[in-house]
């Protein structure tokens, strides 16, 4: 069997894999996108750590946050949608009308 | 089967098909009456607290969801946030918001059936669904006005920087329940002091998680540096969410913070285990938070903006007595957020009330307000010099309460820091109220709220002023539900 | 572990190397042509229309958006029917409630008109 600490590692790889696209990328669904990798990313060490410690909590906990998901990117995409038909772009860079 | 005691999830399961019956009536009325879905929100949030006065005390689902005194008042914060956000909506919904008045009531409420779960959630499943649960309907809201610029970018930042703070947040949670074993908040307390007491270290994991935690509760609350998203939400936001998010969702992450860290993860605050101290982290953060936000809030010309800078200083002052971690840490938190309560919600309405008539949150435009609507210039006045924290008002004695909080635990520094700041915030609160009084401008415009608003603004004021002179029966209160956590 | 993996590795291997040598069998033996029915995307299929870069109507995002929520409480059903004979008439009751509030948000979609194609 995989030992633990590679489902780990490859977790963390996901989850930096995420965060470095949502600073990094200009556009809005490739940002999107990436939150639900570092989502999967904890996910998968969710479950890792409920079949190596054999405590079944963890795959409640999955499902929930898979169902938490969709309806996060479902706002998502809407608002997405909404602010293309808005400004006819979705570059992060554009929306900066309030500045301090 | 003692636990068994569904009664208790009487209220929230009551305020849930409410939002649905919402939902169903704005179908059902085709926008003829356009106040009476407000009303009926309203209403359902006084039942939902009459319920939650007779169905209270007891634990279900094996201590999943349990209605403690902790719970109890900060369920008493959000359906006050909720009531007051509703009722100074309602100006807002008949003029700028014809299409989809059901679903602005509605996810109003679902989003406090969010805060109340969370708020009884010991457990870290519950508490991340209450999480999500409180902020997915926040995101549609701050973006509600569709066709507006600002509405619409807030409401697009909340949710990029929302749904960021969340995934961090459940990869701390994750690395929690792999370092414990369970979710479940006083199993993992017992796990982790065992495990500690057994190698008398633990490794780097527990400080990635707190870290973690810390930055996913952070955002939520605007703590610096996770605050930058704040300011640009709560100025495009339409302005009673604007306060739906200042009061309840902070007190929903202030809630959330209690329940991980001053539970879970109280054995880490203490000077011994100094690596691992969050306590020391929190306060930095506090310091950071006060600093900076009553700083930039001096240069605000939008009140809005102000208002939210205001506000990251606020939760700053909040973290004082959070990192406190004793029963007089907790109670003055909860006493601090009551207060809070009334008085940002108090000046928030005023500022909803003056954009519609004016289309203008500039603090200039205010200039002159005494002498066409006296009443709410002196109202203004209240909210404001309590956010300062001026005798007798409410916040004064929140402000104390807090201070002496965390020079009993011995954070001095940090409480001269807050007392500093204080000292600076008053500058720009009293700079309203020089421009309301005192400007040479002649004065244009007067203000008519609705029946609605005026009663928000009525309980405001009484509110700040009764438990600012009698703080006893609140202060007790908070003091009872701090005692859940057996320090 | 070696042997667990072995087949693997020479799958891999004996599909590359066939892989490799059909692509070089046909540069080296095969006839070239070119431009006529050679250049379009699809040479012995339908002729394209236009630009694949097009607008797609919002109407079809509508539909997928809703289909996400849809589709993802399923998920919840998987667990409650392998259990179910365990759960007995609790759970069937939950599972009920669970879908009567699904069903509510199907009749508001259905109430609000989202589903209309026009």
């Amino acid at each position: 069997m995989v030992p633990m600490p590679h489902y780990l590692i490859l977790s963390a790889l996901l989850f930096a894999i995420g965060a470095a696209g949502v600073i990094l990328s200009r556009n809005l669904l490739i940002m999107f996108m990436s939150i639900e990798v570092m989502l999967n990313a904890a996910n998968l060490a969710i479950i890792t750590f409920s079949r190596f410690l054999n405590v079944m909590d963890g795959h409640v906990f999955v499902f929930l946050v898979m169902a938490i998901a969709a309806a996060e990117a479902a706002v998502g995409l809407a608002m997405i949608i909404t602010i293309f038909r808005n400004r006819g772009t979705i570059d992060a860079d554009k929306f900066n009308l309030m500045k301090w | 089967m003692t636990d068994q005691n569904w009664s208790i999830l009487i209220p929230e399961i009551f305020l849930f098909i409410w939002a649905l019956f919402i939902f169903g009536l704005d179908l059902g009325i085709k926008r003829k009456n356009p106040k009476i879905l407000g009303y009926s929100a309203m209403a359902g949030l006084t039942i939902t607290g009459i319920l939650l006065a007779i169905f209270n005390g007891g634990i279900l689902f094996k201590g999943m969801f349990q209605s403690d005194q902790l719970a109890i008042f900060f369920k008493v914060i959000f359906i006050g946030s909720a009531f007051m956000a509703v009722g100074s909506s309602f100006d807002i919904a008949s003029e700028k918001i014809r299409h989809h008045r059901g679903e602005y009531y509605g996810l109003i409420l679902f989003s406090t059936v969010g805060m109340m779960f969370l708020s009884s959630a010991s457990e870290l499943i519950t508490l991340y669904i209450g999480m999500e649960l409180t902020t997915i309907p926040l995101y549609v809201l701050a973006a509600f006005y569709k066709d507006d610029k600002l509405s619409v970018e807030a409401g697009l930042k909340y949710l990029i920087v929302g749904a960021f703070s969340s995934a961090i947040l459940l990869y701390g949670l994750s690395l929690l329940y792999g370092l414990t074993g369970t979710t479940d908040i006083v199993t993992m307390k017992i796990n982790l002091s065992l495990v500690f007491l057994s190698y008398g270290k633990i490794g780097p994991g527990l400080i990635l998680a707190m870290i973690m935690v810390i930055a996913g509760i952070g955002f939520k609350l605007a703590l610096v540096p996770f605050h930058m998203w704040a300011p640009d939400v709560y100025q495009g936001a339409p302005t009673p969410i604007t306060a739906f998010l200042s009061v309840g969702s902070k007190a929903a992450g202030v809630v959330a913070f209690a329940r991980i860290f001053v539970n879970g993860l109280i054995a880490f605050a203490s000077d011994v285990m100094k690596p691992l101290d969050w306590g020391i982290i929190v306060a930095i953060l506090a310091a950071a938070a006060m600093i900076l936000g009553n700083i930039t809030a001096l240069r605000q010309r939008n009140i809005k903006r102000m208002l939210a800078y205001s506000s990251i200083a606020q939760i700053g002052y909040v973290m004082v007595g959070m990192v406190a971690a004793s029963e007089l840490g907790i109670a003055s938190v909860g006493y601090y957020m009551f207060i809070y309560l009334f008085a940002n919600m108090g000046a928030f309405t005023i500022a909803t009330i003056f954009n519609d008539k004016t289309g203008s949150d500039g603090i200039i435009s205010y200039s002159g307000l005494s002498k066409t609507s006296p009443i709410f210039a002196a109202y203004m006045s209240i909210f404001l010099l309590s956010l300062a924290g001026i005798p007798p008002l409410g916040g004064f004695a929140a402000k104390y309460l807090v201070f002496a909080a965390g020079i009993q635990a011995g954070y001095t520094w940090l409480v001269i820091v807050a007392l500093l700041t204080s000292v600076v915030s008053l500058y720009y609160y009293a700079n309203i109220i020089k421009t309301m009084y005192f400007s040479a401008e002649e004065p244009t415009i007067k203000i008519h709220p609705s029946f609605p608003a005026n009663l928000v603004l009525l309980i405001s004021v009484i509110g700040i002023i009764l438990f600012g002179i009698f703080p006893g029966p609140i202060l007790d209160w908070a003091l009872e539900s701090a005692k859940i956590f057996a320090f | 572990m070696f042997n667990t993996f072995f087949p693997i590795l020479v799958l891999i291997v004996l599909a590359t190397i066939i892989a490799i040598a059909m692509a070089t069998v046909s540069v080296i033996f095969g006839r070239r042509t070119k431009g006529g029915a050679k250049g379009e995307p699809y040479e012995s299929g339908i002729k394209p229309v236009g630009d694949t870069k097009e607008r797609i109507p919002v109407k079809f995002y509508l539909i997928a958006i809703l289909f996400i929520i849809f589709d993802i409480e399923v998920v919840f059903l998987y667990p409650w029917a392998v259990i179910y004979n365990k759960l007995g008439m609790f759970g069937f009751v939950e599972m009920l409630v669970f879908v009567v509030i699904l069903m509510v948000g199907y009749f508001y979609i259905l109430g609000k008109g989202a589903l209309k194609w026009d």
